[in-house]
């Protein structure tokens, strides 16, 4: 919890650097993911971290949106819809890197598409923002499988 | 609770998560108080460990722009020197005295300015310990950008020009015809009551005009684009926006006698 907070309070560092020139994707959101699909984890241990997402959207929305509930109703939606699909619909012989980074860029656009439209910015910046948010999480989202791989491979 | 979360399973979580969620949403659109106090508190707290965030921000920001800024207010300062000049001469010559300076302006941050209400409203890192009262006008560059409508000790939320509740008396420079300036919420300015029959131009510039000691008048708004809607003998006319709206990173803010701001 330690960790996710020290993310959460970082996404929060960068996203005021950056107020102004472009939305950061949410990184927070996506440690999340990354720690709820690592093998081995437990349906208690990722319990426990939907609400983790959940109070960590509420301070973001509270910070950040301006529309406290959004982020976390979303947030917990996808992390509770990527352990299904990971654990109910994926054997365990197919749980490796690529849908891994499919089912994190999935959630990360889902996510971003739904802040998208509560905002009142021109269409055009808005357009820009989003692209430019995607981008932003592309090497986010290749750090986390990578690291997800190394792991992978350790634990066999 | 031990049990609750190593029985239950995460889709159940998230399902309920979801709904909680959803719950908060919808309250905090009903009781837009209690949601005003919460993020108050979050923003509050979140201020201290985001100070060195912010300096480090400012410092890149002001760097940056350190030699392009300097250019331009170098050129604006002789305008306004050569102005200012043109000015008492002409007082001197009407045998006039020249007033004291009414008010002065302190500058500040944007701290936060929601996508949501992109064309509403932002925050700025100066409150009432600085000297910043409600009501007060907020420029940049030397164009007006909004007026302050809620201060606490360090902060303070400022409501766009082109905010759908903003009004402000205003003047066309160059025929001295009174107007409102309004907001849309969709980033567009107009000018409201001229009169069908008179003589508005595009690129007439547009000003505040006396209102109170909290706004100065005169101070520039954007100038005229078009005609807009004819009703009832009264012409609106479309206004673009002299300050860059879309890039506000810092602004700066009238103080009325001074203001005794206490930095």
């Amino acid at each position: 919890m330690i960790m996710l907070s020290l993310i959460w309070l970082l996404q929060d560092f960068a996203q005021l650097m950056l107020m102004g020139i472009c939305m950061i994707p949410d990184v927070f959101l996506l440690a999340i993911l990354f720690i709820a699909l690592l093998p081995g984890k437990t349906k208690e241990e990722q319990s426990k971290l939907i609400w983790a997402a959940f109070i960590g959207g509420l301070l973001w929305d509270l910070r950040w949106t301006n529309l406290p509930g959004l982020t976390s109703a979303v947030s917990c939606g996808l992390i509770g819809l990527a352990c299904v699909i990971w654990q109910k619909r994926l054997p365990s012989t197919g749980r490796t890197p690529l849908p891994f980074m499919l089912i994190l860029a999935g959630c990360e656009l889902l996510y971003a598409l739904t802040h998208c439209f509560f905002w009142t910015m021109p269409s055009q910046s808005a357009l820009r923002q989003f692209i430019v948010q995607q981008l932003i999480a592309v090497p986010v989202i290749i750090v986390f499988t990578w690291l997800f791989s190394r792991i992978s491979e350790r634990d066999g | 609770m031990r049990i609750l979360f190593r029985e239950s399973r995460p889709w159940l979580h998230s399902f309920i998560a979801v709904l909680a969620g959803a719950v908060v949403l919808f309250l905090s659109s009903r009781l837009g108080g209690a949601k005003l106090t919460a993020v108050e508190f979050v923003n509050s707290v979140l201020s201290y460990p985001e100070k060195p965030a912010l300096a480090l921000r400012n410092i890149i920001k002001l760097s940056g722009n350190w030699v392009l800024e300097r250019a331009n207010l170098k050129e604006r300062v002789e305008r306004l020197e050569l102005k200012n000049l043109a000015l008492e001469e002409a007082l001197q010559r009407a045998g006039v005295n020249a007033p004291p300076a009414a008010g002065a302006y302190i500058s500040a941050v944007v701290t936060l300015r929601y996508p949501q209400e992109w064309w509403q409203e932002l925050r700025i890192d100066k409150g009432t310990q600085d000297g910043v009262r409600d009501g007060a006008a907020v420029s940049s560059e030397g164009y007006l950008v909004g007026r302050v409508t809620r201060t606490s000790g360090h902060s303070s939320w400022v409501e766009l020009i082109t905010s759908s509740s903003f009004l402000i008396a205003a003047a066309v420079d160059q025929t001295r015809d009174l107007g409102v300036v309004a907001g849309d919420g969709r980033g567009n300015l107009r000018l409201l009551y001229i009169p069908d029959e008179r003589n508005i131009k595009r690129g007439m510039s547009v000003s505040t005009s006396l209102m109170n000691d909290i706004i100065p008048p005169g101070l520039s708004i954007g100038t005229i684009i078009g005609a807009g809607e004819e009703k009832e003998g009264y012409r609106e006319m479309r206004i673009a926006a002299g300050a860059h709206l879309t890039q506000l990173y810092s602004v700066e803010v009238f103080m009325p006698n001074g203001g005794g701001a206490q930095k």
